[in-house]
């Protein structure tokens, strides 16, 4: 056994700990988005002893085409595993939970020396592949912001007329603005297509700034219940009032 | 020519070759009609049923794309096999891939009306659809499937590429540009200029890829368990991040066949030099992040993406542009060229190379995009592009191929025909996408007024002239294939 790969067997121990022990001390009970982050550190750490592992290759000639199939399709297979709401699942089995973990390990193992095997340099070509994915499954993969669509899908959405808890919220207002308003009534509301907006709270109260979202004449779109909540109007309406 | 490979060799990788470009053209000569079918409803000629008319627009953008890809994945493989040795396994593997993929494509479309068309702009597939849900499923694995294949090639070429090569530096010509000197004078060549078509597509093409791949798992997550919701934003930032450098993509592979086609015609060979080698460089960059000008009317997203996405799209763009048509140009001038179909359409596919890549630098301008970007504009861009650039380059390679090997002539008569039916079909069909969006209305007014059928016809009847002159090319290039070989020059 050579220092590097020394090297290799350290880092994937310390990965694996770090795969089987938090399960197991009940500590990996995270939000989807610093989950598939800690699967991303995971990840890195296997990719990065898979290439260490594989040994500098002075070859002239690529290697066995199994080698490139594999760390190819080793990064797709771990992506499913992240599947975001099987977690519940494994979080209530914290064996079936380690045994996920182990198995983005070896997968991301497998895509840093597969790769190597085949070509220098293939090994982090897949083995990064395969990070950036899983690291950027923070922004997205089962996390979505609160807003149009993800609220016309979800069987939570305020039925229509009833009235909504709380204080109004104008700063989540502002960015469901710029999602489904700002096309038509300019970023700033200071108008395009559609009429400015500014000073509208002289022209319509909160109250009827509400109704008119909820109800308004064309060609001004009809965004509610389809693409806006209740609750959203009221914080759209709420940001509306403030320019 | 290089010949790192025995004959044996470089019939395999022929054989590689046609296979996909035969299955390519096919595909494309399959879309051709259903995109003639999609302009002759527009022009009233008859009735589609709306659904019907984003199922088959949703079939045609998928299906042209992925058939310029293998056509040009095809001409790639087998020059780069001309350099080092590549396993011809793997490219059937990546073939079949795409030939599943399409047919599941199909399938989701003919059968199931899946019509979120190719860009499947999440939640569109799976929100207020009008057909089963099967056939999202059936959509989401076959461009699964496709982009599956299309990882499997960037890895095997970049692998390849990397050895041949000596790493990065050596096949992105690194030290032949920055050490220039040193360079020339230790005797070494740089890599020519098609291994840079290759080497960009591979790269390039990875980085998609995994775009591409991240957000179709999650969109086929989402089908199989919809509690799973997915970031629009975030989706739509993936979706054109592979999207529109796998569209951009097919061009840059079908560059190869000026760069290798072009001098058979003339007799003068295409040499690397610094200036294309930086050129490349630049599209290596920025191909990847000018997808943001797909982005323009997201005002969630911070501002400066959008000026990133305005400079990378005319970095990308414009230096490749002028750098290989120069040389391209340069090659023709004065060398004596016979026109022949194979030389023709490589010449023309430059014009429209450089008219389609500047209707749409003019398009990525944030002004202009304001006013003048909609449904018309757009495919007039692209289309141009695409149609006159990308298949011509693809159609060059094919016959300077034909005709080397059977050194078999295309009477004048039939060149002109083709010619006439090609790019005088090709011309108005193109000008009336281009005039009606001129005239048309921004696409983000609510009330889009239809700009009538009058370009729509004018259109229709272009592509039909379009498809004659086609059908007369394919003919020829049956007959020439036919012919015995004459002798082997390649
Ligand atoms: C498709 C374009 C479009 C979109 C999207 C749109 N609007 Fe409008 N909006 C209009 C037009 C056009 C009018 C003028 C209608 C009229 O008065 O006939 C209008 C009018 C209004 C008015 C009344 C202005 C007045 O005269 O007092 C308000 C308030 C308003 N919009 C708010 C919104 C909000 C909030 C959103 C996002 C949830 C939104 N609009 C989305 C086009 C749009
Ligand atoms: C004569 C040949 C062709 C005809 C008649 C044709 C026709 C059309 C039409 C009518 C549209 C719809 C435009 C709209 O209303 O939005 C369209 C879209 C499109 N075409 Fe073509 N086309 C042709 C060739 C090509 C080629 C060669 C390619 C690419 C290789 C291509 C790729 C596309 C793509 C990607 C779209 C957009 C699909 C979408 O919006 O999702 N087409 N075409």
């Amino acid at each position: 056994m050579n220092s590097r790969r020394t090297t290799a067997a350290v880092i994937l121990a310390v990965t694996v700990a770090g795969a089987v022990l938090p399960p197991l001390l009940g500590a990996a009970d995270l939000p989807t988005a610093q989950h598939h982050l800690a699967h991303s550190a995971l990840i890195a750490g296997a990719v990065f002893a898979g290439v260490l592992f594989a040994l500098p290759s002075r070859d002239t000639q690529v290697g066995h085409y199994g080698w490139l199939l594999t760390a190819t399709l080793a990064p797709i297979a771990a992506m499913l595993l992240m599947w975001p709401s099987k977690y519940t699942w494994f979080e209530v089995h914290p064996a079936g939970h380690v045994v996920e973990h182990l198995g983005l390990v070896g997968l991301g193992f497998l895509s840093g020396y597969a790769g190597q095997r085949y070509a220098a340099g293939i090994g982090w070509a897949s083995g990064l592949s395969l990070f950036a994915m899983a690291f950027a499954s923070a922004w997205g993969f089962g996390v979505a912001p609160p807003g149009a669509i993800a609220a016309s899908v979800s069987p939570h959405a305020t039925k229509a007329g009833s009235a909504v808890a709380g204080p109004p919220d104008p700063v989540r207002g502002k960015t469901l603005f710029a999602q489904n308003c700002a096309a038509c009534h300019g970023s700033n509301g200071g108008g395009g297509q559609g009429p400015s907006l500014l000073h509208e709270r002289e022209r319509k109260s909160f109250t009827l700034a509400q109704q008119w979202i909820i109800d308004p004449a064309p060609p001004m779109p009809k965004l509610y219940p389809a693409s806006l909540s209740r609750t959203d109007v009221r914080d759209v309406a709420a940001y509306v009032e403030q320019l | 020519m290089s010949t790192a490979i025995d004959d044996a060799g470089d019939r395999r990788g022929k054989r590689v070759m046609w296979t996909y470009i035969v299955c390519g053209l096919s595909i494309f000569t399959l879309m051709l009609l259903v995109g003639i079918l999609l302009r002759g409803s527009q022009a009233a000629w008859f009735a589609l049923d709306a659904g019907v008319f984003y199922s088959l627009l949703s079939l045609h953008g998928v299906g042209m794309l992925t058939a310029l890809t293998i056509s040009g994945l095809g001409t790639l493989w087998y020059l780069v096999n001309r350099e080092t040795p590549l396993n011809e396994g793997v490219a059937y593997v990546a073939f079949s891939l795409f030939v599943g993929g399409v047919a599941a494509v199909i399938v989701s479309v003919v059968v199931g009306h899946y019509g979120a068309l190719w860009t499947m702009l999440y939640p569109l597939p799976f929100v207020g659809t009008y057909w089963p849900s099967w056939a999202t499923g059936a959509w989401l694995i076959g461009t699964l499937l496709v982009m599956v294949g299309f990882t499997i090639w960037c890895a095997q070429i970049l692998g390849a590429l990397v050895v041949r090569f000596g790493g990065l530096n050596g096949m992105l010509g690194i030290d032949y540009v920055l050490r220039n000197r040193a360079f020339v004078q230790s005797g070494k060549e740089p890599p020519a200029p098609e291994m840079f078509a290759a080497a960009i597509t591979a790269i390039d093409g990875f980085i998609a890829a995994t775009a591409g791949l991240l957000v179709g798992i999650a969109l086929l997550v989402h089908w199989l368990d919809p509690t799973v919701a997915l970031d629009p934003l975030w989706a739509k930032n993936l979706t054109y991040m592979f999207g529109h450098t796998f569209a951009n993509l097919t061009m840059y592979m079908a560059v190869a066949g000026i760069y290798v086609g072009l001098p058979l015609c003339t007799k003068r060979s295409y040499h690397t030099s610094v200036q294309l080698t930086v050129a490349w460089w630049a599209t290596l960059t920025f191909v990847i992040i000018a997808y943001f000008h797909h982005l323009y009317m997201d005002f969630a997203q911070a501002q400066s993406v959008q000026y990133i996405g305005e400079i990378a799209s005319y970095l990308a763009a414009i230096p490749v542009v002028v750098v290989t048509v120069y040389g391209g140009v340069l090659l023709v001038h004065r060398s004596g060229m016979r026109w022949t179909l194979g030389s023709m359409f490589l010449f023309a596919g430059m014009i429209g190379w450089v008219v389609g890549g500047f209707a749409a630098v003019l398009d990525a301008t944030i002004p202009v995009n304001v006013d003048l970007h909609n449904t018309l504009w757009v495919p007039g861009h692209f289309h141009t592009y695409l149609l006159e650039g990308v298949v011509l380059f693809t159609l060059g390679w094919v016959f300077v191929n034909l005709e080397a090997r059977s050194g078999g002539q295309t009477s004048a008569l039939v060149r002109w025909l083709v010619g006439v039916g090609m790019f005088g079909g090709g011309a108005l069909f193109l000008l009336s996408f281009y005039l009606a969006g001129a005239a048309g209305v921004p696409r983000r007014y609510a009330v889009e007024p239809a700009p009538g059928p009058f370009f729509a016809n004018i259109a229709t009847i272009g592509a039909l002239v379009l498809l004659a002159g086609f059908i007369l090319a394919a003919s020829e290039a049956l007959r020439l294939a036919r012919l015995k070989p004459a002798h082997v020059p390649l």
